[in-house]
Order: C-alpha cells, then sequence, then structure tokens
C-alpha cells in the first residue's frame, strides 16, 4: 500500500452530510474563463503566470462560498476527517500550523485551499483527494475560508511597568 | 513495609557526608564510574544516575556554561545526547542529523556529521511534534530510528552507516521517534501511533546486521503477541487466559487499537528480561472499544532473544483517559517486608506510583503520587484499579470534567525520573494538571489521526501551579521535598554522587538542587524550553560536565500556544491555561553544557 492509500469506504459514511448536491460529479468548479480579444489589452504575464499559478480565466471557485449551512457541514467535515487531529479543534493549530490565522503558506484563495487538500503540500499536509469527492472538499473550503482570525495577530503584548530594581 | 538496604538510609550530618564524599566516598564512586553515557538512561536499569561527585551542593553555585551549539533545528529537543570515549554524539528531531562532536579539542568541533535521507511524509504522521527521543551506544556502533520508521546504525568513529532498516509504517500511522535500546545482541525498537490507530509492535534487530529477528505484537491473538503456553505467566487471575489481547476487544478492534511503544526500555540481565511500557488504546473514546483492551496501558516483559513474553500487567484497562504506560521503568532492589525484591519502579502516566515484583509482575505497591480523581485505589489482590464510575469518559457522556491527573501524565514518559542509591530516593516531575474529556466518534482513515476527544487542561486541586519536580520515597510512599514550578516540568531527572539533582523547565530553566534537600543551589536561563533529559560526563581534562538540550516543542509545540517564529504563516492565540508561556520562550534548538 502506497504511503497514503486512504480506505475510502471507511469514510464514506462520514460524508454523508449534505453531499447530496454534488451534481457536478468529481470535478472542481471552474468559473467561466475570459474568453475573446479583452486579453490582448494586458500583459501576457497577468494571464499566464510561471510556478504553478493558473489562468486567470481557470481558476477554481468556491461555488458554495460564504454559505452558513456549508459551514457547519465543513465544520463537521474537519472532523470527521480527522482534520482538527492535526490542525486542532477550531483549526487554531496543533501539530499542523493554524488556519484561523488569516495567514496562508500556500495561498488563501479557494483555489489555493482546495489544491492543499486535494494534493497535499510538503511539510507533513497528506493528499485527501482520492479520500473525499470534489464537493466534499469545497466544504472544508468554505469553513476553513469563514475562521474568524484572533485579535492576537500579528502583535501579543505583555507589557508591563518595568521593575526599580535588578532581578 | 518496604525498606530501603541499611547503606540507603545513611543519616549523618552534613559535613560528615561532605568528608566522606570528598575522601573515600568519592574514591569508590569515581573507581566504579567511568565517566561515559553510553544509553538512553545511563544503565541497563534506567536509574540516570552517575558517579561523577565533583559538582556537590557546596560547588554547585559555580557552575556556568562552558558552552553551546546549536543543532539547526527548531523543533522539541527531547532525549538526551551520549559520551563515549570522549565524543558527544547528539541527535536531532527531524530530520534526524546525527552529530560528533570531539571533546578532546577546543570548541568541541565535529569529528563528523550524519545526515539520513529521512522522509518529510513523517511530520504529517507524527502526533506531538517531529521529536527523536535519542541514540544508544553498542558494539562500535549509534543506533537509533528515523521518524519515518527506520532504523540506523552508524559506525561510532568513521561516522559511515553500517546498517538502515525499515520497521515501520507511515501509511498506517507509525512512526519511530523512540530511543532504541540494546540487550544482548538485539536493538529493540517500537513505533508510535496510538492517536492513528496503528497495529502497535515491539520488534528484535539484529546489532549486527540490523535484520528483523522478531515481531511482537502488544494487543492481538497470543502467536502475533509471541505467548507461548507456560511461558507466559501474569501474575494476576485477571490476565490469564488465551488470546486476551484480541478477546478483550471488539470484534478487530485490536487490529487498529493502538499500543504504541514511545519511551524506554530496561534490561535485567540476571533475569534476561527486558522491560517496556505500552501506551494508549485507540481511539481516545472508550466507547468504540469496550473490553480491557490488553495489553494497552501495560507493562510487558520479554526476553530480548526471541521476544517471547514472560508476564504483562496492566496498568489502566480499558483506559479511557490516555493513560498511556510508556514511561521508564526503573529497577531496583528493595527489601520488602525483610525479603530482598527485585522490583521495578513506574511512575505511571495515571498518577500512581506502582512497585512491582519484576521476576513475576506482582504489583506490591500503588500510591498516588499526585491528586488523582480517575480512581481510588489499586487492588493489590486483584490487580484492577478501583475506579470511579463518575469519570468515566465517552462519546454518549459528554464533557466529564475534573479528571486529575490530565492525559499529559503526572509525569510524561518523555520526561524519565532518576535514582539515587545514595540518598535512595527518586526524582522526578510531579506535575499538577486535571482535564475535562468530551470524547466524540472517531473515523480510522489510515495514516490520519484517530483520536475522538477535546481534553482541555487546568491546574489541579495543589495549587496555580501546573509543574512540580519531587524527591519521592517509596518506602513511604510520600514526597520528600517538592520544587513547585509554574509550567509543567518536561525534562527528566539526572541524580550524581555529589548528592545534587538536575532538572529543566518549559520557560527554559536549567537548575541545580541538592538530592537531599530540594533546595535550588544554582539555575540559568537557556535560549528555550526544556523538554530533554540532563546528563553528566567527565571529559577528557578529568572534570565533570552536564548537558542539556534547551528547544521547547514535543507536546509543548501542540500546547503552548504561540512559541514559533519561523512560519509567518502560523500564529496562534496563547494557551488558555498557561497563557503567558510564550513571554518566556520559543522555539530554538540547543546543546548546552556545564561546568565549574
Amino acid at each position: 500500500m502506497t504511503a497514503y492509500g486512504y480506505r475510502l469506504a471507511a469514510v464514506l459514511p462520514f460524508l454523508a452530510l449534505g453531499l447530496s448536491s454534488c451534481g457536478d460529479g468529481d470535478r472542481p468548479a471552474q468559473s467561466q474563463g475570459q474568453q475573446g480579444n479583452g486579453a490582448s489589452l494586458a500583459p501576457y504575464e497577468a494571464y499566464v503566470a510561471a510556478g504553478g499559478i493558473p489562468p486567470k480565466g481557470a481558476e477554481l471557485r468556491n461555488p458554495h462560498k460564504d454559505d452558513k449551512k456549508t459551514v457547519d457541514a465543513g465544520a463537521g467535515l474537519f472532523s470527521s476527517m480527522n482534520c482538527d487531529g492535526c490542525h486542532g479543534g477550531g483549526a487554531v493549530g496543533w501539530v499542523g500550523p493554524s488556519l484561523a490565522d488569516g495567514r496562508w503558506r500556500y495561498g488563501g484563495t479557494d483555489e489555493a485551499i482546495y489544491q492543499s487538500i486535494y494534493y497535499g503540500r510538503p511539510k507533513g499536509m497528506p493528499a485527501f483527494g482520492g479520500a473525499m469527492p470534489s464537493d466534499a472538499i469545497w466544504m472544508l473550503v468554505t469553513y476553513i475560508q469563514s475562521l474568524e482570525p484572533p485579535e492576537v495577530v500579528p502583535t501579543q503584548s505583555w507589557d508591563e511597568p518595568p521593575r526599580k530594581s535588578a532581578p | 513495609m518496604i525498606r530501603s538496604p541499611a547503606t540507603l538510609q545513611r543519616r549523618v550530618p552534613a559535613l560528615a557526608v561532605l568528608l566522606c564524599t570528598l575522601l573515600a566516598g568519592a574514591a569508590a564512586a569515581q573507581a566504579q564510574e567511568d565517566g561515559q553515557w553510553t544509553m538512553p538512561g545511563k544503565t541497563y536499569a534506567s536509574l540516570r544516575y552517575s558517579g561523577l561527585s565533583e559538582i556537590t551542593a557546596a560547588n554547585a553555585k559555580a557552575l556556568r556554561p562552558v558552552w553551546t551549539f546549536s543543532t539547526g533545528v527548531l523543533a522539541g529537543h527531547e532525549g538526551q545526547p551520549l559520551v563515549v570515549k570522549n565524543t558527544m554524539y547528539v541527535v536531532t528531531p527531524f530530520p534526524n542529523v546525527l552529530y560528533a562532536f570531539d571533546l578532546t579539542r577546543e570548541g568541541y568541533p565535529l569529528r563528523w556529521k550524519y545526515r539520513p535521507d529521512v522522509s518529510p511524509n513523517a511530520i504529517g504522521i507524527s502526533c506531538c511534534d517531529v521529536i527523536n527521543r535519542g541514540a544508544s551506544y553498542a558494539d562500535g556502533k549509534i543506533v537509533y530510528n528515523l521518524l519515518d520508521g527506520h532504523t540506523v546504525a552508524v559506525d561510532a568513529e568513521s561516522g559511515k552507516e553500517v546498517w538502515k532498516t525499515n520497521i515501520g509504517d507511515m501509511g498506517q500511522g507509525e512512526t519511530t521517534p523512540m530511543a532504541p535500546f540494546v540487550a544482548k545482541d538485539r536493538v529493540i525498537v517500537g513505533a508510535s501511533g496510538g492517536e492513528f490507530g496503528i497495529y502497535g509492535w515491539l520488534k528484535g534487530l539484529d546489532l549486527k546486521t540490523g535484520k528483523v529477528v522478531w515481531t511482537a505484537r502488544n494487543l492481538g491473538p497470543d502467536s502475533a503477541m509471541l505467548i507461548k503456553p507456560g511461558v507466559f505467566k501474569p501474575f494476576y487471575e485477571k490476565d490469564k487466559g488465551a488470546d486476551l489481547g484480541a478477546t478483550s476487544w471488539p470484534k478487530d478492534g485490536w487490529k487498529i487499537g493502538g499500543a504504541p511503544v514511545w519511551g524506554w526500555i530496561s534490561y535485567d540481565p540476571s533475569l534476561d528480561l527486558v522491560y517496556y511500557g505500552v501506551g494508549n488504546p485507540a481511539p481516545y473514546n472508550p466507547e468504540q472499544r469496550p473490553g480491557d483492551n490488553k495489553w494497552t496501558s501495560s507493562v510487558l516483559a520479554r526476553r530480548p532473544s526471541d521476544g517471547t513474553l514472560v508476564w504483562a500487567y496492566q496498568f489502566t484497562p480499558n483506559d479511557n483517559w490516555d493513560y498511556d504506560a510508556a514511561n521508564e521503568n526503573l529497577l531496583v532492589d528493595l527489601t520488602i517486608e525483610g525479603k530482598p525484591r527485585k522490583v521495578l519502579v513506574n511512575f505511571n502516566k495515571n498518577g500512581f506510583q506502582y512497585t512491582i515484583d519484576r521476576a513475576t509482575g506482582e504489583v506490591l505497591q500503588a500510591q498516588p503520587y499526585v491528586d488523582v480523581t480517575w480512581a481510588k485505589r489499586v487492588d493489590l489482590k486483584t490487580g484492577r484499579p478501583e475506579v470511579d464510575s463518575t469519570k468515566l469518559t465517552g462519546a454518549s457522556k459528554g464533557n466529564v470534567k475534573g479528571i486529575c491527573p490530565s492525559l499529559e501524565g503526572a509525569k510524561s514518559p518523555a520526561s524519565p525520573a532518576a535514582y539515587s542509591p545514595r540518598t535512595g530516593l527518586f526524582y522526578g516531575a510531579a506535575n499538577n494538571m486535571c482535564m475535562d474529556f468530551a470524547a466524540v466518534p472517531a473515523a480510522r482513515v489510515a495514516g490520519t489521526p484517530f483520536i475522538g476527544a477535546g481534553t482541555p487542561y487546568h491546574a489541579g486541586p495543589a495549587g496555580s501551579h501546573l509543574g512540580g519536580f519531587m524527591a519521592w520515597d517509596v518506602t513511604t510512599g510520600k514526597k520528600v521535598w517538592e520544587v513547585k514550578e509554574p509550567y509543567p516540568v518536561w525534562s527528566g531527572a539526572l541524580v550524581t554522587g555529589g548528592d545534587v539533582v538536575f532538572h529543566g523547565t518549559l520557560d527554559g530553566w536549567f537548575k541545580v538542587s541538592d538530592a537531599k534537600t530540594g533546595k535550588t543551589l544554582s539555575k540559568f536561563k537557556v535560549g528555550s524550553g526544556i523538554v530533554g533529559n540532563p546528563i553528566t560526563y567527565r571529559g577528557p581534562d578529568g572534570k565533570q560536565y552536564v548537558a542539556i538540550y534547551a528547544g521547547i516543542g514535543g507536546d509543548w509545540f501542540l500546547l503552548s500556544g504561540d512559541v514559533r517564529s519561523d512560519d509567518p504563516a502560523d500564529v496562534r492565540p496563547p494557551a488558555e491555561f498557561m497563557k503567558d508561556i510564550g513571554r518566556h520562550t520559543s522555539q530554538g534548538g540547543m546543546i548546552w553544557i556545564f561546568g565549574l
């Protein structure tokens, strides 16, 4: 068995949450790309960037963005798919990094978060693409994007008056 | 009633002790003390005691750092260095670099460093930071585990790899941070993964070739556990019967039942038994695994040559609280009711100190060393704890409050205790933390966490401090002294022939105390919180030195809130139960050496 060969059968019962709406099958939702000659008004680089960045017209978009019900379903998946085992309850950081601080190692766009879950990332994030249908991943993206960064970012202060004498 | 040998009961005036130490005592201790540190717990008995006696209560105030070195790694620096023939060997957390420092040259330059090819996939299946608990030296080789399920043997002189063996399956959630232990010609290793639902095991490798000679499961049917009829003799009735490692689980539950080995191993050559602790059952939610769940949260005694199980004792049947028993077992000989007994002493995560006949597995004592609420006592006739049913956990029970100690342990297995044959006392952490426990159903997806509980911590009834470091008298079941610490104590202990004891704190103090009184003699603030274990050795100049790692991490990477600064995309709120730890320390891996 490969390092991350998940047992899909074991997971399926936990994906019952609101998956009946997965009408688009297993393919990521795509935004409607710009067509026609308008592209010539902007530099080529803005459309086809190097380094794995998709052309503007082909970015993945979260079909459930800001949908409250999807946030709740995503929160359920975050626990049942064991995401919280690494990222902590509420995704505030555990052995894996915080996903609730408004900061992103690999980008916080719809597409970047989707890709992180689907393909995994270096430093330990497994690839869950084979373990969940596309719509379940979008539910997780929706939940993660709904998290409010804590107030301590970026300054945490313990300031108090200096003591009069050395310790 | 247990009595220590008469020699341990020396109660003489301080001046006489000092003179004694300086004259006859020191000479005797030095004669049998080779001044090295060649295995994790110093000796087979894992006592973390060194006879070196140059540093004493009288001169400890003059201790000062003489050398530091950054390992270049930020994760939790657990474990301890080794010192063999004037070389210091240091294993870092992932990526598990092995450094060999030449102690005979100024500035202790490297003789060599060994950089193994270790898979970063291991990072994602480590429950609790990417720590390593150290190496063992044997037969001219430094033997240690890589996090990704491999054991390596490196030539101690040349730094060349002698062998490398795959022992663990990361696909099932197995990682290997524990320190291998060498008994006879076997390298004995185990796997972590109690939070990933592994099928836990212990393996014996051939020291010469690295070949896996035997694999013994810690749970499952007798054949898999290397239980042979007539050889396996558990002391208690409850532990007798066929295939208990499978029948004390729901059908097939043992196949994903955890039972990791992430702590320390001891060996008694005269009985030819190795002793090791087995960790928690998986998942945390006990309603998914009714039964005793043998042999999780247990101590097992095996033959090193072929792994045969000789006896076993389960401390926490159907563990509801993640009370792994992965901790060290200190092997000492005590006189009990007039009879000399070979015992092992075990400071369990569950809050009881157990004294067990190490030939038979009979529990002679089980006495709480912190506030304990999950059980009232341990019945020595049956070997079972008398559990408080209001503290039982489970998904149907909601949030169960006020469970003491917390699942971090009254003393964590990560921070091994020490024993001084001179004072007759044990030294180690005694933490004051309790928890609430809200279990939820957990689904196993191989290679991902399989936990099923939220468990917030708070200070226990003993006060607002979370940590403590104590001297413990097994004969009375009482603390002789205690140093209270604001944060949980996660360093191991070291005690010496100079009757001083060393420990580190989570906020970065390295302390030396009088082994008899607990008086802090000297302390120094190192660069990061301490979760490693102090060692001592005699340098090539004949002087005594003490070494310790700085580098907060392990569970405290997870639990301390924001103690990292290397990742702009990972900023965390302070930990609820110790909001200001981030004021006093942050990550950083350093080796510190102190001397007079």
